[in-house]
């Protein structure tokens, strides 16, 4: 079963790689047909920058995480390929010092290729590690850092590179044909990789790098499997460009062509593969056209291309900056027009949930202001506490501490006989606490379906004690069916809460956390999230911890009501109770009535 | 002695041109969440005012106003043109809307002047030598920390006293709730990318009286540096910047002096072990020295 829908993926993957590379192979034909052998040059030229935007496009297009750095990682891999592709005599003049016993060492075409990609590869593996792990904007600088070592290195080492000079005499590569192999290669990686399970990890990340590790994605694991294939791909795009051109020197791979490449990327649309494609054509044809243009015997303005790399770069981030493309795909309108629903599982032995939730005596401080000061609360099995309070009682801050987003400084959350105290929004998730945000934190640019299915691909690999929900069911009964392939954005509000909901229930959780779901709705929709929070909850057999403010709403839907004020525990008891208790008026009204 | 105490004073000087323009970075991130790659281009518009203003017999004495002046309007024009009409987007695309800008900065003066360097005179009295100590120092080694004292005490002022200044600091706390105060949120990033022109402004002032030449692309190699300066104080930090951009400086010149001394053979790679130390820094500490906590709401 899974080996099958495996096999779907890759032929659908090569499906799209053929037909892109197709339409490409066409203009150059045409293109090649109307002129001199010159153009094979520019054709050769445009497959390996396919190539390496192809190898961008993996990272950055999937993470999000902007990097200048990938260039390195092309230089080094131009450089191994020189290192083992220059035939001995030759190398012996060229680095008559060279270390590691690498004098004596010849390969041909595939075990060059092959050495270039495996090292480029560990280097990029322990550069990855530091990259990934940073947040913000480290990680973009972390890569420029890179850029920059790699450089002076390669002009320095002199005994391995031959400093400024460069090296030539790489045994070549005739004709385009390995780079169209190369290139076809590199597609179908890029398309199998959005497939991967932790490809599509990696784009939650990118929707939101808040939201996807309180689901359950670990944030590291996902950026790194993107870095290393992409790192691959550069190593193959400069690997081959070495050998088709014979010649390497510390100028070819630097920020200049770094920009080159990501102006590529964005300004066809990153975050698809189609979009490289498209970006890579018009590119490479809009520089020769203007190169041509700023010839000396037409308009004569040197370095006439330098600016519409910047014009077109400007005006895609203006007008449009997910790219001309955006999320339109040829790979992702195939996988919409191929969906079959998966068989309904069968209905196994449902385990019952057994664990209770529990919070107890928990302190936050921010600075000198006490948030929260001893609250807790408790969800036993299958029950539904609303948690409410005025502004800046700590509700959310209790939430934040129980779903591992703010670190408590004193107090215990235990999941059953589990401790979750200090534990990372990620292990939490897996744990079996699923929460949603109060300002709605969807993966806003994917499909209704790929937000929903993304958390049963979690609950998959880390939630198998329990009965996995259904992504389809789980959507008809948020009433979403209709809109399954609809960009999560384009839903109205209502219909944005209830997808959060279904999102969070598909991680098969013990219990559902909510923040605020009806915040911002009408009287009738919140009558209407009562409904659906009991019944998602019924279905998957989870415990409910809600916040609101709104009174009514948590009295009509809870079994249980805990009461903060002040960061304590005011009241708990019946929603009867707490409608009766004059402390809580006092609270919420602010008079002793 | 001597010697450590003549790179303090070089480093120090390299250090306070890249603390004026990582300050620049940090206010405009503080206002709108851009690191603007755009802004090392105000060097190179002010030396090529300087240029154009000795084409046609300007003096040294007015060009300070000159180069000020240019990369003000400079700036506020790129607001205007561009950042402003990407204000709402995602750090991604202002990031790179700023970096377009650099591009087409460097096409247009290859295309509208020259790709090769234009120099001018420089000022007489820049490489004169005085001597406290048995030290030497140069003219223009105190020139660069003198001014950037004052200008960085001007700017403490401005943002602690001053009405401009105090709503650029509430805009950069949150910008929503400053709007409501009656901040006018044209007014101060305009009035933000004003300033942070004015402080390239100086800052270029303190490059070309040093190598007087303007080329299309000189800003670049600064404004990486002022990037990575603003990023360890910390983005959003005042105080980070200025103390990333002089611990940068130091670390430069520094790293150039003493490392053959450790290392026989290494002052090749001086600058690639700066680079592996920011590289190594930012691994252990992402959010920078002054670390600015941004209220996002979960």
């Amino acid at each position: 079963m899974n080996a099958r829908a495996g096999l779907v993926r890759i032929t659908r993957s090569m499906l799209a790689s053929a037909v892109l590379i197709a339409i490409v192979a066409a203009m150059a034909t045409a293109y090649t047909r109307t002129g001199g052998a010159s153009r094979q040059s520019l054709i050769a030229e445009m497959l390996s920058n396919f190539i390496l935007v192809l190898g961008m496009q993996v990272f950055i297009g999937n993470t999000g995480v902007l990097s200048f750095g990938h260039m390195a990682f092309a230089h080094i891999a131009a450089y191994a390929t020189a290192i083992v592709g220059i035939p001995l005599v030759t190398k012996a003049k060229a680095l008559p010092d060279i270390p590691f016993g690498l004098s004596d060492v010849y390969y041909g075409p595939l075990g060059v290729t092959a050495f270039a990609v495996l090292a480029t590869m560990i280097a990029g593996a322990i550069f990855g590690i530091a990259v990934c792990r940073a947040r913000g904007l480290a990680p973009t600088m972390i890569t420029l850092a890179t850029l920059f070592v790699v450089e002076q290195v390669v002009k320095n080492w002199k005994e391995l590179t031959r400093g400024a000079g460069g090296l030539s005499g790489i045994s070549r590569l005739e004709g385009n044909t390995w780079l169209w192999v190369g290139a076809f290669l590199a597609l179908v990686i890029a398309h199998v990789f959005q497939e991967t399970r932790i490809g599509r990890f990696a784009i939650a990340t990118r929707e939101d790098e808040l939201a996807a590790p309180a689901l359950g994605i670990r944030l590291f694991t996902a950026r790194y499997a993107a870095w290393v294939v992409s790192i691959g791909l550069i190593a193959l795009g400069g690997s081959l460009r070495a050998q088709h051109l014979g010649s390497v020197n510390p100028k070819q791979f630097t920020l200049d062509s770094s920009i080159l490449i990501l102006v590529m990327l964005v300004v066809g649309g990153m975050r698809t593969v189609s979009g490289a494609v498209l970006g890579t054509v018009l590119i490479t044809a809009g520089n020769e056209l203007f190169r041509q243009l700023g010839d000396p015997q037409r308009l004569d303005i040197e370095r006439f291309p330098d600016l519409f790399l910047g014009g077109a770069m400007l005006l895609a981030m203006l007008l449009r900056s997910g790219g001309l493309l955006g999320d339109r795909d040829l790979a992702g309108w195939m996988r919409r027009r191929m969906y079959r629903p998966p068989p309904t599982q069968a209905v196994g032995e449902r385990v019952a949930a057994t664990n209770a939730l529990a919070a107890s005596n928990i302190e936050v401080h921010f600075g000198g202001f006490v948030a929260l000061d001893g609250a807790g609360v408790a969800v036993r099995p299958g029950e539904i506490v609303g948690l409410i309070g005025p502004n800046g009682a700590g509700k959310t801050t209790l939430f934040n501490v129980i779903t591992g987003l703010v670190n408590e400084q004193g107090g215990t959350v235990m999941l059953g006989e589990r401790d979750l105290s200090s534990s990372t929004p990620v292990d939490v998730a897996r744990a079996g606490l699923a929460r949603t945000f109060q300002n709605l934190r969807l993966f806003k640019n994917l499909s209704v379906r790929e937000n929903v299915s993304l958390t049963s691909l979690v609950a998959g690999r880390h939630r198998r004690d329990r009965q996995r929900p259904d992504a389809d069911a789980l959507l008809a009964d948020a009433g979403l069916s209709e809109w399954a392939d609809r960009r999560a954005a384009t839903l109205d509000y209502g219909n944005q809460r209830r997808l959060e909901l279904a999102r969070a229930a598909a991680l098969a959780p013990e219990f559902l956390l909510l923040d605020e779901p009806t915040s911002g709705m009408s009287d009738q929709e919140t009558l209407a999230m009562v409904e659906s929070v009991r019944a998602v909850a019924a279905r998957i057999g989870a415990g409910v911890l809600v916040i609101d403010h709104d009174l009514a709403f948590i009295t009509r839907i809870s079994d249980h009501i805990v009461v903060l004020n002040e960061g304590r525990v005011l009241a708990e008891g019946t929603p009867t109770q707490i409608r009766a208790n004059p402390l809580v008026a006092e609270a919420y009204l602010g008079t002793s009535a | 002695m001597t010697k450590l105490l003549q790179s303090l004073v070089d480093g120090l000087g390299v250090g306070s041109t890249y603390a004026l323009l990582a300050l620049g970075i940090t206010l405009i991130f503080g206002v709108m969440h851009l690191v603007n790659f755009a802004h090392g281009e105000l060097i190179t518009v002010g030396a090529y005012a300087s240029y154009f203003f000795f084409l046609h017999g300007g003096s040294w004495w007015w060009m300070p106003v000159i180069i000020i002046a240019s990369a003000v309007l400079a700036s506020v024009l790129t607001e205007l043109v561009a950042f402003r009409w990407v204000r709402t987007a995602s750090p991604f695309t202002l990031l790179l809307t700023s970096f377009a800008l650099e591009r087409l900065s460097h096409a247009l003066w290859q295309i509208l002047v020259s790709p090769k360097q234009r120099a001018f005179p420089k000022p007489s009295w820049v490489f004169n030598q005085f001597k406290i100590a048995d030290i030497s120092f140069e003219v223009m080694d105190v020139v660069t920390i003198a001014v950037t004292a004052m200008t960085l005490l001007l700017t403490a002022v401005v943002f602690k006293r001053t009405l401009f200044g105090i709503s650029v600091r509430g805009a950069a706390e949150d910008f929503d709730a400053a709007r409501l105060m009656g901040v006018r949120a044209n007014r101060v990033i305009s009035g933000a990318f004003a300033f942070a022109g004015a402080l390239a402004g100086v800052a270029a002032c303190l490059i070309v009286m040093r190598s007087p030449a303007a080329e299309p692309s000189m800003g670049s190699d600064w404004l990486l540096k002022a990037v990575i300066a603003a990023v360890i104080g910390g983005l959003g930090s005042f105080t980070g910047a200025v103390v990333g951009g002089l611990v940068l400086g130091l670390l430069d010149t520094l790293s150039r002096v003493y490392l053959p001394d450790l290392a026989e053979g290494w002052d090749k790679f001086s600058t690639a072990v700066v680079f592996m130390l920011i590289a190594a820094f930012f691994v252990i500490r992402p959010e920078g020295v002054f670390k600015v906590a941004h209220a996002e709401r979960v």
